[in-house]
C-alpha cells in the first residue's frame, strides 16, 4: 500500500444527533479504504448509505467523530491538500447573479492559477457550455450547473477529482460526455473518486469500487474481484415431452452439468454466457440495500 | 491575501447586485431628507438639529446596513450550498469569513459615505456651514458599523437571521448605556450586571455628534484612539466568529 | 471543554482589566470641576449664544448661564461643565484620562483575538 495515497480513510466514523436531539445517528461506521494514484474508484451505495458524509469528511467539510482521513498524508482542511483536488458536489448551486466566466476568473485568482479568459472559454466549451460563458447562472438548468461545477473542478488540473453523484439528473448524452471527460482526466494521470448510484456507469468507468450500506463498508475490490473472474453460463435443457429447465452454472462446472443432463436423456437446447452486474452484486451483498 | 482580496471583491459584487443594499440606502437618504424638512423655530438651532439627528440617522443606518448585508450571508450560503464548492477547494474557513467581512465592510463604507455626502448636501441646501469634523465623525460611525458587522457575523454562525436582528440590536442598544443604566436593568444583581457591562463594548466612544453639533473641537488623537479601540474589538468579535465557524459541520 | 474553560478565563481576565468607562464614576476631581476651554479665536456656539436663546436652550437641556439672575433659579457660564451639562462632558471625547485605558483595552482585545484564532485553528486541525 502506498504510504501517502491521494485519499486514505482509516476507521472513519461520523455520528450526528438524532431527531430532535434524541439519541445518535451513526451515519458512517468504521470504514477504511484508499484511492491510489491514477486509479478510478467508484463509491457506491443506496440513498442514505453515507457516501456524501464520507466525501464531506474527506474534504474537511465535516469533522469525523472517529478515525482518520488524509489527503497525501495531510489533513483534509490543509491548504496544500486542497490545492491538489477538484470537487464536483452533489446538486451544486452557485450565486445566481454571476456568470460562469466570472466564477472561472475568480476561482482562478483565488487558487493562484495562470490562465486567461481564452483558457476558461476553452474549458467551458469542453464541458458543453459553449456560448453560455457570460450568461447569468439564474438561467441555467440543473444539468448546466453540474457542467459548470465540472469546469471549476478541472480548472486547476487536479491530481484527485472527487465527484459526488456528478451525473445524477443528466440525460444519457450528457452522462456519456461526463464519462469521456473522466476517462480523459484519468489518462492525464488524475485519480478519480466517484460516488454514484448509477452502478452501470461505475462498472464501465472504474478500476475499483467501494460499497457502502447503512453507513458500513460491505465490500471493496477491483471489478474482477467484485464481479467474479469466473464466468457464469445459463444452460437450457429439454426433455422428450418438451418441458425445459434452466440452470445457472459456473464455467468450471459447465461441462460436468452438460454431461449429466445428457445421461438423463435431456437435450441441451441453449448455452449462453450470463453477465453478472455490479447491481446484482451490490443487492446480494447489501441484502436489499435499504437505508 | 490575494485569495481574501478576490473573495472580498466577489462579495462586494454580489451585494451590489442584490436589492437589500439599495433598499437600506434609500431608507437612510429618505430619513436624512425627512430630518431636513422638519420645521424649526430658529435658524441657529436648525444646524445643530440637522447635525445631531442626521448623525444619529447615519448611525442607525450603519446598524441597518450591518444587519441587512451580513445577517443572511452565511445562512443563505449554507442553505443553498453555494458554500460547498468554495470551502472544499479554494478557501479556508478563515479566508471565507474575512472575504465576506471585507466585502460587506467596503459596501457599508460606501453607503455611509454616500449618507454623509447626503447630509452635507442638506446642510448646504439650508445655507448652513459644514463642520470640519463631519467626515471624521462619519469615520467613527463606520468603525462602529464594522464592529456591528463583526457581531452580526458572529451571531450568524449559530442564529438564524430572524434571531440575529434582535440580538444585534439589543447589543447595539446596551452598548450605548452607561454602567449605571445597565445595572438598573436588573438591580437585584449589580455585580453580575457590572461585569457583563464591562465585557460589552462602549459605543459612546464612537459618538461625537454632540460636540460637532455644538461646535466643539476634538483632538485628532482621540480619533486615533477611538478607531484603534473599535478595530481591535471588531477583530475580537471576528476571532470569536471564526472559532464558532471552525467548529461547525457543513451538512 | 478545555477551550471553553480558557475562554471563560479570558472573559474573567477582561473584566479584571477593563475599567469602567462611565466618566461620571471614574473621573478625577479636577475633571469634574474643569471649565469649558477652547482655543482663542475658535468659534464656539455655546459662548456666543445670545441671552434669549440661552434661556430657550436652558429650558430644553437644563443649561443655565451665569450673570442671569432669574426668579426661577441660578445660572452658569456658557459652555461650562455643571450639573446641567455633565451629560455633555461625561463622554469619552471630553475625558482625556480614559484614552490611555481605551488604547490598552484595544490592545488586549487584539491579543485575545490572536489567541482565540490560534487555539481554534489547532482544534480544527487535530
Amino acid at each position: 500500500m502506498n504510504e501517502n495515497p491521494p485519499l486514505k480513510v482509516t476507521d472513519l466514523r461520523k455520528d450526528f444527533p438524532g431527531r430532535k436531539g434524541i439519541g445518535t445517528v451513526h451515519a458512517v461506521s468504521q470504514i477504511s479504504f484508499e484511492v491510489r494514484p491514477g486509479e478510478i474508484v467508484g463509491f457506491i451505495g443506496h440513498n442514505g448509505a453515507g457516501k456524501t458524509t464520507t466525501i464531506k469528511c474527506a474534504l474537511g467539510l465535516l469533522k469525523p467523530s472517529g478515525g482518520r482521513v488524509s489527503l497525501w498524508g495531510l489533513p483534509p482542511a490543509s491548504a496544500a491538500a486542497r490545492k491538489r483536488i477538484g470537487y464536483v458536489p452533489e446538486n451544486p448551486d452557485y450565486e445566481r447573479t454571476f456568470t460562469p466566466m466570472e466564477y472561472m476568473t475568480m476561482f482562478a485568482s483565488m487558487r493562484g492559477l495562470d490562465g486567461d479568459e481564452k483558457d476558461w472559454t476553452a474549458l467551458l466549451e469542453r464541458v458543453g457550455l459553449k456560448g453560455w460563458e457570460r450568461t447569468a447562472i439564474r438561467q441555467f438548468s440543473k444539468g448546466m450547473q453540474q457542467r459548470m461545477s465540472l469546469a471549476l473542478a478541472l480548472q486547476s488540473k487536479p491530481e484527485l477529482l472527487v465527484m459526488d453523484e456528478p451525473t445524477g439528473g443528466l440525460d444519457p448524452v450528457a452522462r456519456k460526455e461526463f464519462r469521456d471527460i473522466i476517462l480523459e482526466e484519468n489518462r492525464r494521470g488524475a485519480g478519480i473518486f466517484l460516488s454514484s448510484h448509477i452502478l452501470s456507469e461505475v462498472e464501465t468507468v472504474c478500476h475499483r469500487a467501494v460499497m457502502l450500506s447503512r453507513g458500513m463498508l460491505i465490500a471493496q475490490g477491483s471489478m474482477d474481484e467484485l464481479l467474479g473472474s469466473e464466468r457464469t453460463f445459463r444452460l437450457t435443457a429439454e426433455n422428450d415431452s418438451g418441458d425445459s429447465v434452466e440452470l445457472e452454472v459456473p464455467e468450471s462446472a459447465l461441462q460436468a452439468k452438460i454431461d449429466k443432463a445428457r445421461e438423463k436423456g435431456l437435450k441441451i437446447t441453449r448455452v449462453e454466457q450470463k453477465m453478472k452486474t455490479l447491481e446484482e452484486v451490490y443487492i446480494a451483498v447489501s441484502g436489499g440495500g435499504k437505508a | 491575501m490575494r485569495t481574501v482580496f478576490t473573495f472580498s471583491l466577489m462579495t462586494l459584487r454580489m451585494l451590489f447586485r442584490r436589492r437589500t443594499l439599495w433598499g437600506i440606502l434609500l431608507v437612510i437618504l429618505l430619513g436624512l431628507g425627512g430630518i431636513a424638512s422638519v420645521p424649526t423655530f430658529d435658524v441657529s438651532n436648525q444646524g445643530r438639529f440637522i447635525l445631531d439627528f442626521g448623525l444619529f440617522g447615519i448611525e442607525v443606518g450603519a446598524l441597518l446596513l450591518a444587519l441587512g448585508l451580513a445577517a443572511s450571508l452565511y445562512p443563505r450560503d449554507r442553505e443553498t450550498k453555494t458554500i460547498m464548492p468554495l470551502l472544499a477547494v479554494p478557501l479556508s474557513r478563515g479566508q471565507y469569513l474575512m472575504g465576506r467581512f471585507f466585502g460587506a465592510a467596503l459596501v457599508q463604507a460606501a453607503a455611509l459615505l454616500v449618507s454623509c455626502l447626503g447630509l452635507m448636501l442638506i446642510l448646504l441646501f439650508n445655507g448652513l456651514p459644514i463642520p470640519g469634523n463631519l467626515l471624521p465623525a462619519t469615520l467613527l460611525i463606520l468603525v462602529e458599523g464594522w464592529f456591528l458587522l463583526s457581531t452580526v457575523f458572529f451571531f450568524s454562525f449559530f442564529a438564524s437571521p430572524p434571531l440575529n436582528w434582535p440580538l444585534t440590536t439589543m447589543l447595539f442598544i446596551v452598548s450605548q448605556m452607561s454602567v449605571a443604566e445597565f445595572i438598573g436593568l436588573m438591580p437585584s444583581s449589580p455585580g453580575l450586571m457590572r461585569t457583563l457591562r464591562l465585557l460589552l463594548p462602549h459605543a459612546d466612544v464612537f459618538h461625537i455628534k454632540d460636540p460637532i453639533a455644538h461646535g466643539f473641537e476634538i483632538e485628532p488623537l482621540y480619533f486615533v484612539v477611538a478607531v484603534f479601540y473599535g478595530l481591535c474589538y471588531s477583530a475580537f468579535m471576528l476571532s470569536l466568529a471564526l472559532a464558532v465557524f471552525r467548529g461547525r459541520d457543513l451538512k | 471543554m478545555r477551550a471553553s474553560l480558557l475562554f471563560a478565563a479570558a472573559l474573567l481576565a477582561i473584566s479584571g482589566c477593563v475599567e469602567d468607562y462611565d466618566v461620571a464614576e471614574v473621573a478625577p476631581g479636577e475633571h469634574l470641576d474643569e471649565e469649558h476651554h477652547h482655543e482663542e479665536g475658535d468659534y464656539c456656539e455655546e459662548c456666543h449664544d445670545d441671552h434669549d436663546h440661552d434661556h430657550a436652550h436652558a429650558d430644553e437641556e437644563g443649561v443655565h448661564h451665569s450673570g442671569d439672575a432669574t426668579p426661577s433659579g441660578h445660572s452658569h457660564d456658557a459652555g461650562v461643565r455643571n450639573h446641567g451639562t455633565q451629560w455633555f462632558f461625561n463622554q469619552p471625547w471630553a475625558a482625556r484620562f480614559i484614552w490611555g485605558k481605551l488604547a490598552r483595552d484595544g490592545a488586549m482585545f487584539l491579543l485575545l483575538a490572536g489567541i482565540i484564532f490560534f487555539l481554534s485553528g489547532r482544534r480544527r486541525r487535530r
